[in-house]
C-alpha cells in the first residue's frame, strides 16, 4: 500500500456511502419516499477508488445505482438525501429522485436510469473533451445488465471508431446473485455471465478486476486513466463485485444489519447466515483489514471515521426531512431553456 | 439573394455556424443527400474536418453521444437521414436530451440538433415514410422546426444550432431539391413565429413543411374560382405561434389544417383544438382537416399518392367549408 492518504480517503468515502445508504433504507422503510430504489452496498470499493482518481475536467455518467458514485465524487450528502426525498433543497431541486442524482458542478451532469443509458452519454462527454481539448475524459459507471441492451454495443464500437477518451466501467454485480433462471431477480442474462469478450471483440483494451478490492481497482484504474489521457483511446474495465445479500430481492433489505465496523478486527462477532459476506466480501471490511495490517489506520481511527460519517448522514437525514417540497407553481420551470415553454 | 436548393440552404447554415462558433460539431452522414462531390459538402469537409465525425449505423448511441457532448456545451448536429430511423433513438432524444434541463432544475442545457427527413417520398413504403412530428410534439423539452422553403430552412437551421435546447429539425424528402432565393447575408429566423405565406380573406389553411406547398397550389386553383385563401406556415411546433393562427382565423372565420401525420393526435387535431378553445365564437363553419390516411404507407405509388394530403383533397375540403 503505497499511498496512505489516498487509501484512507477512499476508505472514508466507502464508509460515508454505507452510512448514507443505511439511512436511505430507513427512510424508505418509514415511507418518506415512494417507489423503487437501488443501493450501492457491496460495490463501494470500485466507485470510491475510481472517483479518487478523476478531476473536475472529467465527465462521469452513472445509473439508477448512483448514490455511491455521487457521494464518492464529493456531492453534499444533505442535498443528495433531500433529492431522494424529492425536496426543493435536493441536488436536482427534487425533480430527479433516487434514480437521477446528478451534480453538474462536479462533472456529473445527468444520470440515466435507462438500462445502458449512461454508456453513450459518457462517450458524449469524451467527445466534448476531445473537441474542446480540455484534457478530460468520459467515464461511464454501469452494471452488467447493460450488456443486454444493443445501445451498449453501438457505443463501444463508436468509441473505437471515433477514438474517444472514455473509460467504460462495468460493475458486474451478478457474482453471488441468485440467477433469474433459478428464480432470483436483477441478475444479467448472458450465456457466460461475463461481459469482457464483447469489448475485446471490438479490439478495445479490456481488463477484469476484483471490484471489491480497492487496492486492485486503484492499481488498474491509475494505469488506465494515464493511458486514456495520453493516447485518447477507450478502455473497458469489468469490476467483479459480489452481490450484497440485501440485493437478492427486488427491493433492498438490510438483511446484514447496520454495518458493525468492529467486525474488521473482532472475528468473534462474525457468524450466522451471512458469515461469508462479512468474512470474505464486504469491501469495507476488506480494505479495513488491509489498512490495519499496513498500520495506515488504527482501530480507534477507523471508529472515529465511522462516528463522523454516521453523524454526517444523520444530519443529512434531518436536513432532508426538514426541507420543503418544491412548490407546484414551479412545475413549468425549465421545460425549455430560455423561458417557459409554449408547449 | 442567391438561388439554391433546400438542402444547400441547410448546409450553408451549418457552414456559417461552424465558422462562427468553434463549439459547433457535426456528425456527418450523407449530409442532406448532397454527396461528397457537392461544392457545399466539400467545403465543410475541408474546413472543419476536426469537428466532423462519420457515423456508423447506430442512431441510438449517436443521439445519446450528441446529447452528452451538448451537455458540455458542444453544439452538435446529427443529420440522421430518414425520419423513421429516429425511432431507434426515441429514448435518447426524449429521455436524455429532452429531459436533462428539466431534471437538473435548469442547470444543464442540451444544445443538440437532430435533423431528419420526413414524409411520403414516392416508394418509401412502410418503414421509410414516417412523419414523426406529432409523436414528438407529445414530448416536453424539445423544440421542433419544420421549414417549407430554402430561405426558411436556412434561417431556422441557424436558430436550431444556436438554441440551448435540443431541437428536432424536420425536412421533407420532396423539398430537398426545391430551389428558392436565399438572402446573401447570414440571418436567423426565430422559432415561434409562423409565417403568412399567402394572404386571403375567406378561409385559413394552417400547414407545415411540404403541405404548405400543396396548400399554395390549392389556393391558386381556388382563387380562380373566387375564393381567397390565407395560408399560415407554422415553421415551428415548439414553440407554437398561437397568435398568428388565431389572428388569421378571426379574420377569415374558417379553418382547414393540412397535415401529413395520420389524423388522431396529429398537428391538425392540436391546431383545431387551440382554435376551438380560444376562438370558437368566430367560426362560421366546423373546422376541417386533411391528413394522411390512418394506414401504413404502401410501396406502390398510386396508393401512396391516394393516401397523402394532396392539392385536390385540399380544394374539395375548402369548398365544403366555404359552402
Amino acid at each position: 500500500m503505497d499511498n496512505e492518504t489516498r487509501f484512507s480517503h477512499i476508505f472514508q468515502n466507502m464508509i460515508a456511502i454505507r452510512r448514507f445508504e443505511e439511512e436511505v433504507i430507513g427512510l424508505h422503510d418509514a415511507e418518506e419516499f415512494s417507489g423503487h430504489y437501488h443501493l450501492y452496498i457491496g460495490q463501494e470499493a470500485t466507485g470510491s477508488t475510481v472517483m479518487e482518481s478523476l478531476g473536475l475536467e472529467d465527465r462521469i455518467f452513472s445509473t439508477h445505482r448512483n448514490h455511491g458514485h455521487l457521494i464518492a465524487r464529493g456531492a453534499d450528502p444533505s442535498s443528495a438525501m433531500a433529492e431522494i426525498l424529492g425536496r426543493s433543497t435536493g441536488l436536482n431541486g427534487g425533480r430527479g429522485g433516487t434514480f437521477h442524482l446528478a451534480n453538474p458542478e462536479l462533472g456529473m451532469p445527468h444520470t440515466s436510469a435507462l438500462v445502458g443509458g449512461a454508456v453513450p452519454l459518457a462517450a458524449g462527454g469524451a467527445l466534448a473533451a476531445k473537441i474542446k481539448k480540455t484534457g478530460g475524459i468520459g467515464v461511464s459507471m454501469f452494471g452488467d445488465g447493460c450488456f443486454e441492451e444493443g445501445l451498449v454495443f453501438e457505443t463501444l464500437n463508436l468509441a473505437r471508431l471515433w477514438h474517444l477518451p472514455v473509460i467504460f466501467i462495468c460493475e458486474n454485480n451478478t457474482p453471488g446473485a441468485v440467477l433469474k433462471s433459478a428464480g432470483g431477480t436483477n441478475s444479467s442474462n448472458m450465456p457466460s455471465g461475463r461481459v469482457l469478450d464483447t469489448p475485446a471483440a471490438l479490439g478495445m483494451e479490456a481488463y477484469e478486476v476484483d471490484g471489491g478490492d480497492a487496492e486492485a481497482v486503484n492499481l488498474l484504474f491509475q494505469d488506465c486513466i494515464n493511458r486514456v489521457r495520453a493516447n485518447g483511446e477507450p478502455i473497458f474495465i469489468e469490476a467483479l463485485t459480489e452481490r450484497w445479500p440485501g440485493n437478492y430481492y427486488s427491493f433492498p433489505s438490510l438483511v446484514t444489519g447496520a454495518t458493525e465496523l468492529t467486525m474488521i478486527w473482532d472475528d468473534s462477532l462474525i457468524d450466522g447466515e451471512h458469515e461469508d459476506w462479512f468474512r470474505t466480501h464486504d469491501p469495507i471490511f476488506r480494505l479495513g483489514r488491509a489498512l490495519l495490517a499496513n498500520e495506515i489506520l488504527t482501530q480507534e481511527e477507523i471508529l472515529k471515521i465511522d462516528r463522523e460519517a454516521t453523524d454526517t448522514m444523520q444530519k443529512a437525514r434531518e436536513f432532508a426531512l426538514a426541507s420543503p417540497l418544491p412548490s407546484t407553481e414551479k412545475i413549468y420551470e425549465y421545460v425549455l431553456a430560455g423561458g417557459e415553454a409554449n408547449a | 439573394m442567391h438561388s439554391i436548393t433546400h438542402a444547400e440552404a441547410i448546409v450553408e447554415a451549418i457552414a456559417e455556424c461552424m465558422t462562427e462558433d468553434d463549439n459547433v460539431a457535426l456528425v456527418w452522414g450523407s449530409l442532406m443527400g448532397l454527396g461528397s462531390g457537392n461544392k457545399y459538402a466539400k467545403r465543410i469537409q475541408k474546413e472543419f474536418s476536426d469537428r466532423i465525425f462519420h457515423p456508423p449505423i447506430s442512431e441510438a448511441a449517436i443521439c445519446a453521444i450528441v446529447a452528452g457532448a451538448a451537455m458540455d456545451g458542444v453544439r452538435t448536429l446529427f443529420p440522421m437521414g430518414t425520419a423513421s430511423f429516429m425511432f431507434r433513438a426515441w429514448d435518447q432524444i426524449i429521455h436524455e436530451a429532452g429531459a436533462a434541463h428539466y431534471m437538473s432544475n435548469g442547470k444543464v442545457k442540451v444544445p443538440a440538433v437532430f435533423h431528419v427527413v420526413h414524409g411520403l417520398r414516392g416508394g418509401g413504403s412502410v418503414q421509410h415514410s414516417q412523419s414523426p412530428q406529432a409523436m414528438l410534439w407529445n414530448s416536453p423539452g424539445i423544440e421542433i422546426a419544420l421549414p417549407s422553403s430554402p430561405a426558411d430552412a436556412k434561417g431556422l437551421m441557424r436558430t436550431a444550432i444556436k438554441s440551448d435546447n435540443p431541437t428536432i429539425f424536420i425536412d421533407h424528402q420532396k423539398l430537398n431539391r426545391v430551389r428558392g432565393d436565399v438572402p446573401d447575408e447570414p440571418y436567423d429566423i426565430p422559432f415561434g413565429k409562423a409565417d403568412v405565406k399567402r394572404e386571403g380573406t375567406d378561409v385559413t389553411i394552417v400547414a407545415a413543411s411540404l403541405q404548405v406547398i400543396h396548400s399554395l397550389e390549392a389556393a391558386e386553383i381556388l382563387a380562380a374560382e373566387g375564393l381567397e385563401v390565407e395560408i399560415v406556415d407554422l415553421r415551428s411546433l415548439v414553440p407554437l405561434d398561437e397568435n398568428t393562427i388565431l389572428n388569421s382565423v378571426r379574420k377569415t372565420q374558417r379553418l382547414l389544417v393540412v397535415d401529413e401525420c395520420p389524423p388522431r393526435c396529429s398537428l391538425a387535431s392540436e391546431v383545431i383544438c387551440v382554435v376551438v378553445e380560444k376562438a370558437m365564437d368566430v367560426l362560421k363553419a366546423p373546422p376541417r382537416r386533411v391528413n394522411r390516411l390512418p394506414v401504413h404507407v404502401p410501396a406502390n405509388t398510386e396508393m401512396e399518392a391516394f393516401l397523402g394530403p394532396n392539392t385536390n383533397r385540399i380544394v374539395e375540403a375548402i369548398k365544403e367549408i366555404c359552402n
